[in-house]
């Protein structure tokens, strides 16, 4: 599904992401750790389309497609999701009506007409369950004024609504307590498919209890340097990231 | 402190004399006596023709067309090929104007008890209201054209108690070339009296020269005076506006003034707050877009105490467009209590467009609430990028961002049906096929 192929790419002219290479098969889902400024979130950044991101050399296949060579909405409605470590405040915009509209961007993509009202409320109704969604985070502005945990379910609750082949949960446990955690990994675990791929970067193995990936990898200094089971983050969590920084320099 | 002595409202005089030394247009003038014939004494030596270097005028061009030659001509919007009620499926009374004649034909005048409405032409003996040291025909050379020539115009009267039932639309249509379309529209209501004004402007593609509308109010105590004003002018027209507001005690006023197309556009509104306990509301929403240009001037005279007011313009500008707010609040020494708010924020969505605001309080009372903001900045990147991850297209992602940013002006529009028909003719100028609040409506 998705091939990433030494990818390399900076920001503001600092490299970040030095040849990184990742497979993900339909159905699997991987996890990415790594310590701060290993460039886990540049990567998030980088697969959905993030303009500030710089490519500098490298590839990313998606589904037989040239990743790179799609703007952000072309990747979104091409069926990759990224589920945002800060969801972004729209003041002004329902959450009902900025949904509808990404949902008619993906039917227009499709070559569908739009959804009609009644099918799109029964679909709000039904995916905001999902996520315990208080009905009336539908219709506030996205975002405004939302707790950390709200956002994030949030977050969840919009990718339960589009459908993604692959989606990227970027640091989805940060500022979640262990409530909310819970609610937002059953989201998560009843949208896990054999055909639906999930790239989980987390700092913690906290949510890896919750999310049991299948691979997990560590991220140092832009490169994956470790890859194993789901073991490797247990092992990770005891030891530390410096153990794997000194594996590297030994 | 006892230095700080107001000068109040003379500054513009004062500048117009520093400037006299230019050219009075007396050209213009006497062509313009020619064609249209001297209406009202209104001298036009006394105020030059705005220049640059004038205060009020600095970022507002007018050397390049101000001494056009004008033309009138006569005609009906019928003949314009234009439709009456550019509102549609807005229940209103309506006044039809053609470039400053009235259309009784396409005009629907209401017959209620206690109202006269009529144009100002078959008004017979009833005086108008005068113009007076405050008025802007004292101070703008342009105001001082509409103090000279213009005939014709709305004449309202609403007695004590009354309640219009339904809207008054006014509709300024402009055709043809060279014209020079003048209205004065005179408004006065009795003591809590309430009524609701559309003013819609349109002009025809192929029409250019000059529109000048001045509307005076008079608002008596308790009454309530909504406007709707919307520009929607295509051609090369030159539209300047000029609204003089006189509140009476406890009275409510709102102008809301949505330019929504024109070549050339200033708005200049003046409400001088007379009566205590009075409310003043000014909201603003304009969209120039390649090569227009709009200029909106406020100016709120608190006289008196336990007022407010409260100001909102929002400018998004597109292309190589121009953009002026000036938004000037007095708080006299007397107006004690007073409660000011002043906002306004812009977006540049393009490299060449320029936005010139201003913010200017002067407050000379010392228990007062003023507050103001002005911004000019761009999209919100990070938001754009969010509603772009979600499949939304970037200009869809845009026209949502523009909804939320005018939303708070749209939604105070007075009548629904103008709300509903501006947000239509705002896509289409825009080509925005998205425009979120359709979402909700059959949702």
């Amino acid at each position: 599904m998705l091939k990433i192929n030494e990818l390399k790419a900076s920001v503001e002219e600092a490299a970040i992401l030095k040849g990184l290479n990742l497979t993900i098969n339909p159905g699997e889902v991987h996890a990415i750790m790594g310590p701060n400024g290993s460039g886990k979130s540049t990567l998030a950044s980088v697969l959905a389309g993030r303009e500030e991101y710089e490519v500098e050399g490298g590839s990313v296949d998606f589904n037989g497609a040239d990743l790179l060579d799609m703007d952000a909405t072309e990747r979104a409605r091409a069926g990759l999701f990224l589920a945002f470590q800060y969801p972004v405040e729209i003041p002004g915009v329902s959450n009902i009506n900025f949904m509808r509209a990404a949902v008619n961007g993906k039917r227009e993509h499709e070559g569908l007409e739009p959804i009609k009202g009644k099918a799109f409320l029964d679909m709000v109704k039904k995916k905001a369950q999902l996520v315990e969604l208080d009905g009336r985070l539908r219709n506030r502005s996205v975002n405004e004024g939302f707790s950390g945990g709200e956002k994030k379910r949030n977050e969840i609750f919009q990718m339960a609504m589009l459908e993604p082949e692959l989606a990227i949960l970027d640091e989805t446990d940060s500022g979640l307590d262990i409530d909310a955690l819970r609610i937002v990994s059953d989201g998560v675990n009843a949208m896990r498919s054999p055909e639906r791929s999930f790239l989980v970067i987390t700092h913690y193995q906290r949510l890896l209890e919750y999310i049991v990936p299948d691979f997990v990898h560590v991220l140092v200094d832009g490169r994956i340097v470790r890859s194993g089971g789901k073991e490797l983050a247990l092992e990770l969590e005891e030891k530390g990231y410096d153990w794997i920084k000194e594996d590297i320099v030994a | 402190m006892d230095n700080a002595k107001p000068q109040l409202m003379d500054r513009p005089k004062a500048e117009a004399k520093h400037a006299a030394s230019e050219t009075s247009g007396a050209a213009l003038v006497s062509a313009l006596d020619e064609l249209l014939g001297v209406q009202a004494d209104v001298a036009l030596d006394a105020v030059p023709v705005p220049h640059r270097r004038v205060e009020r005028w600095k970022y507002t061009p007018v050397a390049a067309w101000w001494k056009d030659v004008l033309a009138s001509e006569v005609q009906t919007v019928a003949a314009a090929g234009c439709e009456a009620n550019p509102v549609p499926g807005l229940d209103a009374y309506r006044l039809v104007f053609v470039n400053g004649t009235f259309d009784a034909a396409a005009s629907d005048l209401p017959v209620h008890t206690g109202v006269m409405c009529m144009p100002v032409s078959q008004r017979g003996d009833a005086p108008l209201q005068s113009a007076d040291a405050f008025s802007p025909e004292e101070s703008d050379w342009f105001a001082g054209l509409n103090g000279r020539y213009s005939q014709e115009g709305l004449y309202l009267r609403v007695a004590q108690g009354v309640e219009l039932d339904r809207p008054i639309l006014i509709h300024h249509h402009t055709c043809g070339a060279g014209v020079f379309n003048v209205l004065r529209h005179d408004i006065a209501l009795g003591l809590n009296a309430s009524v609701k004004i559309v003013q819609w402007s349109t002009a025809a593609a192929e029409a250019d020269g000059a529109v000048n509308v001045l509307t005076r109010a008079d608002v008596g105590e308790g009454a309530r005076l909504h406007i709707d004003k919307v520009q929607d002018e295509e051609g090369t027209v030159r539209h300047i506006a000029f609204e003089d507001i006189r509140q009476g005690k406890a009275s409510q006023v709102e102008v809301h003034t949505i330019t929504v197309r024109g070549a050339w556009v200033r708005n200049d509104l003046a409400f001088r707050i007379n009566g205590q306990g009075a409310h003043a509301e000014l909201n603003g929403a304009f969209l120039p877009g390649e090569g227009e240009f709009v200029d909106n001037h406020t100016t709120v005279d608190h006289r008196v105490p336990h007022c407010t007011s409260s100001e909102n313009y929002k400018g998004i500008l597109y292309g190589k467009s121009t953009g002026v707010f000036n938004g000037k609040v007095f708080v006299r020494p007397d107006a004690q209590q007073t409660n000011a708010y002043q906002q306004n924020a812009n977006i540049l969505a393009s490299d060449m467009a320029s936005m010139n605001a201003k913010p200017e309080l002067e407050i000379y009372a010392d228990d007062v609430k003023c507050s103001h903001g002005c911004t000019v900045g761009q999209f919100d990147s990070d938001a754009l990028f969010y509603a772009r991850s979600r499949g939304v297209g970037l200009e869809a992602a845009k026209a949502m961002l523009v909804h939320a940013f005018i939303g708070d002006v749209l939604k105070g529009l007075a009548v629904t049906e103008v709300r509903l028909e501006v947000e239509h003719r705002l896509a289409e100028k825009h080509g925005w096929d998205v425009w979120s609040d359709h979402l909700n409506d059959d949702a």
